[in-house]
Order: structure tokens, then sequence, then C-alpha cells
């Protein structure tokens, strides 16, 4: 037995170093006109063979490893227990909820510019990942083209201020309705599909429409992107220096107060929280209404879910419209915020971000998936030195949720029996 | 696990510390913004580089106006979004002149907040003509523009009277930017265009634009776009048979492209700033980067130098740090430095900047064609 | 006659990287057929395959050794050593703790293996596209003088050549070899084999090994043939190769190889005589329509949904 360990601790390790010393220990560069080899330097060696060290001890000790991880007390404790009366919970999470919201509301007047603007940026995300959660936590259906019905709110408000000259406030619900239909439309042929490949066939969907919006230039502006999108108005006041549009007067003015840029940013930030909660009110009540109900016993369990009478089309669909929707939401607000979108901010990629940010914050749960945007957006910049590592964590941190805890950081919980399986 | 930890605690607390100190030094902040990271941090760093020469250089003659240039740096990934958190925060730390963007993407949204939060900004590399097209007050460059870049290439092309020509780009802002204004010239000179196409950026396998080329019999080939694809191009066309002459912007004028052509980059025809290090008054600024073990050489270190003097000379005119002021002065005024005699147009352009074409070798080097 | 030329160098090259997909298509349609799930860091593994040739090929030119064979033999070694033991320690730390459990967990875990596979090499080897050297230069040249000429580069039989003999073995191997028997046995019913005596997960590794191995084939194959790696090209390559798959039927051998054939000439026609910007949606659409009204492909066998 020892021997046997010792010899799968040995393979263990050579394979450590067969896989990160030639892509870690050397490096191309190109030096002039030629490419060349140099070896990377001692202390990177050195952690290469602390790798395979560590692999190898780890291995021969494997047992022993696990089993004093599993003595040890839990790192979230309630997890074990019974989950709360869910009337309790539910008050209590509402009251949390509540208290957030109010701090939110306030705290952008005490705070510097550049934190309300990243802060906007974490309600957006939290838009998309709370919409995105209704696709993946709740009914199941891993949407890898998520990001297509970003797009389609953003170019929605993008094109009609262009072409017809709308406001913020109208695009808003046109942009999130077109978004729904886009789901409506792409999800009906779709949905029959199993999980992996309905995942495969939203990868290729987001894919196409990103790309017929770069090379349809006389309509998108294909690569050069769309500019000069405005700024949300409150009742027909502008936020800016000068007054953009006729008819309107400017907030500044009309209050008698000294011009300042933080009242947009401030106003763009408020009307992005007020999206946000609602969001996440709209989504609670569906969860609690029996479709929410149906998205996750389908999830749960196709085969019976349909013997009992559900319907799979009409619930898939109804979780996909109502992600593409909040989706649209968000892209409006974003292209508002920027002022200018191209295609390039709708690769797969940021897909892959907002599907990190779900699985993280545990698939289901809306304050999870709160939590998760907030550390996943401002993480990087807190530490900038972290940013080029962010992508590399991003991959392990899902490697590592769906190994050890595929139910997420903060899972959802119900007050369930389980039926204890008979060995 | 410990010192990651660490890391990130002193992280918080310097950028903490870091927002209260804003305001307070009798100072002048200059924002340099652009990638530090990403796929195009090659270019940043010559940014950056050029950047900070100037800014040490006017600080060791005395500053300006008697006060100190400090630099701020921001790094914007080159991502339109992160552009947007750089202009935020930018406007947060009182910042009121900024070098930069690079990319044209991520220039013209941080510039609409800049020219609302009245900050200037000179862009020494972002060459879209959308940036200055839309009448804002602070946005200037040092460098051309794709619409001056293009007119130059086309007109060498039409000199050389050729049958029939092709045009290919890369689909992005930049590439097809000026591979319209190539198409466009190219049309008023009476050359037939044989074909106008996009490609994939990222993409690696050509063969089949290759064969159109071939089947098209055309005897140059514009390409619009960056050195990754035009050398895979070049490559591909040359163990294809393709015959043909091929040409870019400067964007595929760099010693990357002679990794991936090999012997097949030889006589690329390419448009480039003149080259300012190569100058004679330029060379005791060429060795004062040597001396730091930098190279002048790439494509925007002097014109970031530039900036920077600019944005000084600027406040030396105006007499004021207003940016208001200084765009007033720079438009007016007439300055000498490194890339030449600057004078602005009302756009915020440049009123001549010159590009040059010259011939690529197999071994990096280049010569200018006249 | 032009035309006609004209259409078979398109063809010929769209065989060629057709070829290549296929290669690497076999890393996706075995792990399927074997667990049913889709390897997302497949495009990863070739990608890592193509760096270590590129490695090893400048590390012998630094060396000073110049005889072609030798240089490819060890490029191609290591590179399938590399590319092997990544596809092996994949499927250990990600992939064989989750499996068994709902469809979406393992396929979430290879997402995250692919983003992290992509960056670790990002950070590794820097961003940039950095050159291949063309080790294999020259080739036939069809057609008159003056017209248009049809060319066949001695790289492109390498590739159709190299190919063949790799399906060829690869056919053997599951046919006639104890552990391609076992391979089959446990695609077929993973439970009862396992009942049976077949150490199972030592043939999900050989699985994962052998997918592996082909695509650092296809690596130094496309790397000498395009003339440039970057990090991200895996990405793209990979979703092109899963499409092959399930275009010949996910599971089968001679489908991935079919497949791989017509989604390579598709696209090679649609840039010779549509326009190159075209190509992934064209891909892209013929993925989504394969699945929506021939999910099975076109060799696969209807799966029937087990209960």
């Amino acid at each position: 037995m020892a021997a046997n360990n010792f010899r799968h601790a040995l393979f263990c390790a050579i394979i450590t170093l067969i896989i990160s010393y030639p892509i870690i220990g050397f490096n191309l560069e190109a030096q002039g006109i030629d490419v060349t080899l140099t070896g990377a330097d001692a202390s990177t060696i050195v952690m290469v063979l602390l790798a395979a060290v560590i692999v190898f001890l780890f291995q021969m000790f494997r047992e022993q490893i696990m089993g004093g991880l599993k003595s040890l007390p839990h790192p979230l404790p309630q997890s074990s227990k019974e989950p709360m009366a869910e009337n309790r919970r539910a008050k209590i999470e509402s009251w949390v909820l509540t208290g957030i919201v109010v701090l939110a509301l306030f705290w952008p007047f005490f705070v510097s510019r550049g934190a309300v603007d990243l802060a906007t940026l974490v309600l957006i995300y939290i838009m998309l990942a709370l919409g995105l959660n209704v696709v993946v936590g709740l009914a199941g259906l891993l949407d890898l083209g998520y990001v297509a019905f970003y797009a389609v709110g953003a170019y929605t408000f993008a094109l009609l201020s262009q072409y017809v000259g709308i406001s913020f406030w109208l695009a808003l619900p046109i942009g999130a309705l077109l978004a729904a239909l886009f789901g409506l439309v792409l999800g009906f042929p779709v949905l029959r599909l199993r999980g992996d490949y309905l995942a495969i066939v939203t990868l290729g969907f987001g894919e196409i429409i990103r790309i017929l919006l770069n090379n349809w230039t006389t309509l998108t502006g294909g690569p050069n992107g769309i500019g000069g999108i405005p700024d949300p108005t409150l009742f027909g006041m502008e936020f800016g220096r000068r007054v953009k549009e006729e008819g309107n007067t400017s907030f500044h003015e009309t209050f008698g107060i000294a011009y300042s840029g933080e009242h947009k940013v401030i106003f763009l930030y408020l009307i992005a929280l007020v999206l946000a909660v609602f969001t996440a009110l709209v989504i609670r009540r569906f969860m609690r209404m029996p479709v929410g109900r149906a998205w996750e016993a389908l999830r749960e369990d196709e085969i019976a879910a349909r013997s009992l009478g559900l319907s799979r089309t009409a619930v898939k669909l109804s979780a996909f419209t109502i992600g593409a929707f909040f989706a649209g939401f968000a892209g409006t607000v974003f292209a508002s915020k920027q002022g200018f979108i191209s295609p390039e901010s709708f690769v797969f990629l940021e897909s892959a971000i907002i599907l990190a940010i779900v699985v993280l914050g545990g698939m289901g749960s809306q304050i999870g998936v709160v939590l998760a945007a907030i550390a996943v957006t401002i993480l990087p910049e807190l530490a900038r030195e972290f940013s080029e590592y962010r992508m590399l964590i991003f991959g392990a941190a899902m490697v590592l949720m769906m190994v050890w805890r595929p139910q997420g950081l903060m899972p959802m919980r119900r007050i369930h029996i389980e039926l204890k399986r008979q060995e | 696990m410990r010192t990651s930890v660490k890391k990130l605690v002193t992280a918080v607390s310097t950028s903490v510390a870091l927002m209260g100190a804003g305001h307070a030094a009798a100072e002048i902040q200059i924002g340099i913004a652009g990638p530090m990271t990403g796929p195009v941090a090659q270019y940043g760093d010559m940014q950056f580089s050029g950047a900070r020469m100037a800014i040490e250089q006017i600080n060791a003659n005395g500053g300006v106006m008697g006060e100190e240039l400090v630099a701020v740096e921001y790094d914007d990934v080159c991502d339109p979004k992160q552009a947007v958190t750089v202009a935020n925060s930018l406007v947060n730390d009182g910042v009121r002149f900024v070098i930069g963007h690079l990319c044209s993407s991520s220039t013209q949204p941080a510039s609409d907040i800049y020219e609302d939060e009245g900050i200037l900004m000179v862009t020494p590399a972002s060459t879209s003509p959308e940036i200055t097209e839309r009448g804002y007050e602070l946005v200037f460059r040092t460098i051309g523009l794709d619409s001056m870049q293009g007119p130059v290439a086309a007109r060498y092309i039409a000199s050389q009277s050729p049958e029939r020509v092709a045009i290919v780009h890369d689909k992005q802002q930049y590439g097809e930017g000026i591979a319209t204004a190539v198409r466009d010239t190219l049309k008023d000179a009476g050359v037939e265009i044989a074909m106008f196409e996009g490609i994939t950026a990222g993409d690696k396998d050509f063969s089949s634009l290759v064969t159109k080329l071939k089947q098209a019999d055309v005897d140059y080939v514009y390409y619009g776009g960056y050195h990754p694809e035009l050398g895979l191009i070049l490559r591909q066309a040359d163990s294809a048979g393709l015959d043909a002459r091929f040409m870019g912007p400067e964007g595929v004028g760099n010693k990357d492209i002679n990794t991936i052509a090999g012997e097949a980059a030889e006589g690329l025809l390419v448009t480039l700033p003149p080259a300012f290090d190569q100058k004679a008054e330029n060379q005791a600024l060429v060795k004062a980067f040597e001396d730091k073990g930098e190279d002048p050489s790439g494509p925007f270190v002097l014109t970031s130098y530039t900036a920077v003097q600019l944005v000084a000379e600027g406040i030396e005119a105006a007499g004021s740090t207003d940016p208001f002021d200084v765009a007033a002065a720079l438009r007016e005024g007439t300055f000498q430095t490194p890339i030449g005699t600057v004078e602005y147009d009302q756009a915020g352009d440049m009123k001549s900047f010159e590009f040059v074409v010259y011939e690529w070798h197999s071994d990096g080097s280049k010569t200018p064609v006249n | 006659m032009q035309d006609l030329l004209y259409f078979f160098q398109q063809l010929i090259n769209g065989l060629t990287i057709g070829s290549t997909y296929a290669l690497i298509a076999i890393g996706y349609t075995m792990v399927y057929g074997i667990i049913g799930m889709i390897n997302f860091a497949h495009g990863e593994i070739y990608m890592i395959g193509a760096y270590t040739a590129l490695i090893a090929i400048t590390g012998l030119a630094a060396l000073g050794i110049a005889w072609l064979p030798l240089i490819l033999i060890v490029a191609l070694i290591c590179a399938m050593i590399v590319s092997s033991s990544m596809g092996w320690a994949v499927e250990r730390v990600a992939y064989r703790p989750v499996r068994g459990r709902h469809r979406l967990i393992p396929l979430i875990s290879a997402i995250g293996m692919s983003i992290f596979l992509q960056n670790y090499v990002h950070l590794a080897q820097g961003s940039r596209n950095i050159g291949f050297p063309a080790l294999i230069d020259g080739g036939f040249n069809f057609g008159s003088g003056d017209g248009f000429q049809m060319s066949l580069s001695y790289m492109q039989i390498t590739i159709f050549i190299t190919t063949l003999i790799c399906m060829t073995a690869l056919s053997l191997f599951i046919s006639r070899s104890r552990t391609g028997r076992a391979c089959r046995a446990v695609s077929q019913d993973l439970g009862m084999a396992n009942l049976l005596g077949i150490d199972t997960n030592r043939i999900i590794s050989a699985t994962f090994v052998i997918g592996a191995a082909l695509a650092a084939v296809a690596g130094l194959l496309l790397g000498m043939y395009y003339g440039s790696v970057d990090p991200l090209f895996g990405f793209i390559a990979g979703l092109k190769a899963f499409t092959a798959a399930v275009l010949g039927g996910i599971g089968s051998i001679p489908g991935a190889m079919l497949g791989g054939l017509i989604l390579g000439v598709a696209e090679s026609m649609t840039s010779g005589y549509l326009s190159g910007e075209y190509k992934d949606v064209i891909s892209f659409s013929l993925l989504i329509l394969i699945l929506l009204f021939k999910p099975t492909g076109l060799l696969g066998k209807p799966e029937v949904e087990k209960i």
C-alpha cells in the first residue's frame, strides 16, 4: 500500500513538472527579428519545483490530510444545520436587504466620484447576474451567449437615440422588451435541446450576434461602434455642463447650484440602483410564483416534472425570456453610462464573467449573486497587480466551486426532506 | 495565501491613502492613461516611457511656472469599459491634464468625460478621425489621422500605376478606417479595386483569402490592421506563390512582423510617421532614453514625449493651469517639439503631420522610398 | 479551366484545415462517447501542444541542431508528452471529482478549466503572437504559366498524410487492442464494464490522454502551416473542432473525420466565394442547424434517453 502510494505520488509530481516546467520555465521572446528561448529566472524554477514537491507530499499523505480536513470545523457552520423556517428566513433576509438598499441610497453622497462610477458598474453586473441566475441557477439552462441580450439592449438604445432621438426613459422598456423578444425567438427552437447542447448553441448565437453587429457597418457602425449616446434626464433636466437637446433645461441651472460632474454620476448610480432593486424584487416574486417553482422542478428532474404535467417548453421559455429581459435592462444602462458602445464590449469573455458571478454566488441565491458581483468587479480595482491574475483566478475558482461547493458560497436553501438512500 | 492577503491589505491601504492625497500638493498632476497590461501592452510601454521621460526632463529644468509635474498613471487595458472607469478616477483625483488614451476605442468614451469635466486630453496614439470630429474644445493629439495616412499610401500605390489593387482589413476601427480612406483615394485616382474585404482579427488561416487574391490577379494588396494577421497573410501568400506587393499602416511596422513572416516580410511597404529618433536634433533625447535602457524608436514614444511637452508649454503660454486657457494657448501658439513644429487647427489636430512610405526588410530594418 | 482550378485550390485549402479539425475533434468525440461531457478545455490543450512544439523547436535551434526530421520528431514527442500530461491532469483535477453529478456541473468546471489554461499560458508566455518557423517549404504547382496556378505545398501533403496515419492508427487501436476494446465497452455501459472488471478510471484517463496527444499533433502541424501561436487561438479552434465532432455524429470516430473535412471545406468555400467575414457565422450556423435538426450528426447513432 505504502509503495503503491509512493509510486502514485511520484507519478503525480512528475506530471506536475511536465505540465508546468516547459511552459513556465522557458520564455519565448522576440529579440529583434528572431524568436529566442530564455530560461526563466531561478525563483520561478524554484516555484515550479516547489509545486511538484507539494503535489508529491499531498498525494503521499492524501488520506491523512483529507482526514485532518474533515475533522476541522466546517468553515460555514450553518450549512450543516437545518435551514431556518422559511418565513423567518425571508423576514431576516428582507430586513437585511432593505438595510443594504437604504445604505446604498445615501452612500454615494459621501464618497468619491470614481467609487460611485465603479459602483454603477457593479450594479449593472448585479442586474446581469440576477437575470442569468434565473436561466442558469433556477431553470438549470446553461446559457453561454447571455451577452447577446445585453448587446441587444445596449444597441437598441444606441440606435434609437441615433436615428429617432429617443430618450433613456423610453429606450429602457423598449430595449428590455426587444431583448426579451430576442430571447423568445431564439429560445423557441433551441430549448428542446439537452443541457450541454443548449450551452453550445447559445454560445454560437452569442458569437453570431456579435459578428453581425461588427459586420453590419451601415446600421451599427461596425467596429467603430456608436457614440454620443445621451445621458438619462430627470423630468427634462440634463446633467451635462451644456444642454444638448432643445427644450431641456440643465439640472444645475434649474436648482441654481454650481455645476458638478458628480451630479450626473450619482444620478446614473441611483437609476442603476433602482433598476437593480426592481430586478431583484421582480425575480423574487417570480421565484415564489408557480412558474418559479416550475423552473426549479424542471431543473431538478425534468422527467418527473413533465410527468406532473408541466409544459417543458413553456417553463423553459419563460425563464429564458425573463433572463433576456433583464439583460436588456442592464444593456440600456450600460450604453447610457458609457456614452459609446462597440461590439468589443460584448465578447464571450463577458458571458463567462457573468456566469462566474452566478456560479460563485451560488446558483439560485440572490444575496450570493449580489455579493459575488461586488467581489468580482471590485477586487481587481482594489489591487491592480491582482488584475493580471483575475481571469486565472476566476477559472480556478469556477473549477474549485464545482468540485467542492457546486451549490455556491451562499446557496439557496429551502426546507426539504431528504430521502436517505438505502445502503 | 498569507502573502496574497498581505498584498491585498497593503494595496487597499495605499489606495485609501492615495484617495486622501489627491488635492493636497501644490504641483501639477499629469495623468497618463493607457494599457499597462493586456494584448497591446507593448504599445502602452512606449507611451508611458515617452511621457515619463518628458516629465523627468521638465522637472529637471525647473518644472512649469515653478511647479513640479507629477505623473499619475492609469491602466485602461485598452478596454472601453475600463477607460471610462479610469476617466472617472482621474476626475476624482483632481487631475486636469491627461496624456492618453492609446486605443481609439478607449479614447472616444473617455474624452466625453474629460470634455464635460474640463480636463485637457492629448492623445499620442489614437488615429481615429471621429475623436476630433465632435467639436470638443479640450481634445488634442500629437499623431496624424487615419484619414491622412490612408491617402499617403493610396497616392503611392497610384503612382506605381498598378492594374488591380486589393484592399483587405481586419474589421476593427483602426484597420477599417484606414482601408476605407485608401479605397476612396484610389477610386478618385481611377485605379481598379478588385477586392475590398474584411477578415476576422485573431484568425490564423488565410489560405482562402490568399487563393482569392491570386485569382483576382492583383499587383498591390493594401492591408488595414495590425501585424499579427498581416504577418500570417504575407507568409501564407509567399508559400502559395502569390506575386503581389503588400502595403500596410504603422500598425504593421514593427519587428514582430519579421518573427511571423520571416523572409516573406521583405519588400513590404509601410506608411509610418517619420522616424523621429533618426532626426539630428533629437539625438540628445535619444541618448537620454538609451541611458535609461529604453528604446526611443517605437512609433508612440516621442509622440507621448511631445504630448507632455505641449501641455507644459501650453501652461506656460497661458500663464494659468486652467485647461480651457491652456487649450486656447495651444490653438494659438506654434511649438518646437521633437516631432517637428506643431500648430493646431480648431478641431485639435495638427495642421500638418507627415507620413512617409518605408520599405520593410526581412532583417527588421526599413528604408524610405522616394 | 481557371475557375475549376480555383475551385480545386479552395477545396485543398478546406481539406487541409478540415483534417486538422478532425484531429482535434477526436478528443471531443471520444470523451463525449465515454462519459457524455463536453471537454471544453480541449482547445486549450491543443494550444499548449503548439506552444510546447515551438519551445522545443526553438530550443533545438539554439543547440545548433539543424537536421529536419530530428527536429520534427523531437518537437512532436515533446508536444505529445506535455499535452497528454495536461489532458490527464485536467481530467484528474477538474472532471473526475464531479463525474456523475448534474450535467451542468462538469460543463461549468470545464469552462473554468478552459479559462484557467488560457490565462496560464498567457501569464507564462505573454499575449503576443509568436512566429512559428516554416520548417517544410515548397510544393507543386499546377496550371498554365500566366493564368491562375494551383499550388499544393509539401506542408499540406504532410498534414494529409499525418492525419491519415493518426486516424488509421487510432482506428486499429480502438478495434484491435485490449485497451481499445475496453474503451468501447466503457462507452456502451460504464457501470457494466466496471462490473466486468475493467478499470474504468484508467480507461477514462486513457481517453483523455489519447485525445490530447492527437491535439498536440494538430498543434505542431497547424503551427507550422499557419505561422504563429498566441494563447487565445485554442478557444476558437476548439469550438470549430467541436462543431466538426457534432456534425459527424458525436461519439463516432469516422464521424469526426468526416465532420472535420466538411466543416473545413464549408469554411474555405465561404471565404472563397462569399467573404471571409462570414466564415465563423457559417460554421456556427452549421452547428446550430445540425443540433436542431439532426442532433445525432451524420454518422452518430440515435441516443435513447435513459431514465
